[in-house]
This record gives structure tokens, sequence and C-alpha cells, in this order.
């Protein structure tokens, strides 16, 4: 088993319905494992956005099934990886644009692909600044 | 609901008509602010108190950007109450911070 230390947490893999309500779960779940991997409360608290964000452009767009998130960190980055089930995705959409000026805003890099399958997933990193790039 | 709990979303109107939120403004909580907003809008300026809430996300924001165009429409403006720092830096990021009367904490 590999230890847990905090600089490497996780992976937490949460698979939740597309209920709107439940995002504040992830976020405090989230906060949790950026806590303990020693993020500082500013990057916590992008952290909690960057997690909301990619919520919500997988809920609203896709098909109104479960939604996979999976949380990680790795040397002071913190990762969110997000899927759920689309019929179609629109990468010009303007919901999702405004997610992406909000990831950018708090210093997240991210990216969203859609799989022939049918699959959009979407995935965020934030970096701390003291142990992270 | 109890507005101070930490795990409910709330809007009351108080007794100068302000729109009192409580609860991170989120992809729940911004369908409740936006229909409490809807409620109003047609008959009273919209002045938003933002004192009780610590989150706010680009779904939450989405409701008070809908709000801000349809004063616009009415050459009004809705004006924000003791916006702490969370809302603000969102409304930074976002270049809406001119959309709105924003009073500060």
């Amino acid at each position: 088993m590999t230890p847990l230390t905090p600089n490497r947490l996780g992976p937490v893999t949460i698979t939740l319905p597309a209920e709107p309500t439940l995002s504040r779960i992830v976020r405090l779940a989230a906060s949790g494992m950026a806590s303990m991997a020693q993020f500082s409360v500013d990057e916590i608290e992008d952290i909690r956005i960057a997690v909301s964000e990619v919520l919500i452009a997988l809920i609203e767009h896709g098909e109104s099934g479960d939604v996979e998130l999976r949380l990680s960190v790795d040397n002071g980055k913190f990762r969110i990886d997000g899927s759920t089930a689309v019929s179609e995705l629109n990468l010009d959409h303007p919901d999702l644009a405004l997610c992406r000026t909000v990831l950018d805003g708090v210093g997240a890099t991210h990216g969203i692909e859609l799989s022939p399958e049918g699959r959009a997933s979407i995935w965020a990193m934030v970096s701390s600044s003291t142990t992270g790039e | 609901m109890d507005p101070h709990d930490n795990n409910a979303f709330s809007v009351e109107v108080n007794s100068d008509g302000i729109l009192v939120v409580h609860g991170d403004i989120d992809m729940a909580g911004g369908p409740v602010l936006e229909a409490s907003i809807l409620e109003r809008e047609a008959s009273c300026p919209i002045v938003i108190d933002l004192a009780d809430v610590s989150f706010i996300d680009s779904s939450g924001l989405r409701s008070l950007l809908g709000a801000s165009r349809r004063a616009e429409s009415r050459d009004a403006v809705v004006t924000l109450r003791r916006v702490g720092p969370e809302v603000m830096r969102l409304l930074e990021i976002t270049g809406t911070t001119d959309l709105f009367a924003i009073d500060a904490r």
C-alpha cells in the first residue's frame, strides 16, 4: 500500500447523482483534503471554487446521470477529474465560457474533452504556491 | 429553515425591502435567489445583502448577472450590500464588478 502523506493524498473517488444540492458535499471533501495537504486558506478557497466549476459544467451539461469525480493531491498539486455522460457538448456555450473564466481566475489549469463514447471529461488543477510549480 | 444554519440556503426580505441572503450561492442556491429577485424586481429596486455569503461560483453569479441585465433594461441597477471578499473576488475575476452598485463590507 502506498503511504499517504500530506504531499500525496487520494485519489478519493466520488460518484454522485446530478443533484445541485450535493455540490456542497464535494466542496467539503475537497477542502478537507486540501487542508490535510497543507494548502493555504486562499488556495483552499480556490480549490473549492474549482471543484464547484467542474461540477457545474458536468451537471448542467450532462444527461442527468451520475457524475464521477476523482480528487487527488500529488506534490503540491490538487487535481479534480470529473466525467459524466452527455448527448452533446457545446464547448462554446456561454455558461461553460464563464466556468473557464472562473477557473482561469483562480489560477487553475483545466481541460475539457468529449470522448467518442459520449462522455464529457473535465479536469482542473490548483497548484500550491509553496510546494507545487 | 434556520437562516444561520451553515447547511441551509435562504433569502429573506427585511423590513427595508432588502433581500438578505444566507448561505452559498451555488447551483442549488442560485435558482432560489433568482426566484426571490424575480418576485420583487418588477415593483422594487433590487438591493441584495451578501454579508452572510462566503461562497459563490459561476452558477450563483449567473443569478446576479441576470438580475443586473433585467435591471439595466429598466434603467435601474442592482445594489449589492456588504459584499465579502469571496464574492468580490469572483466579480473581479469575471470582470462584472461594474455591472452592480457595490457597497463592500
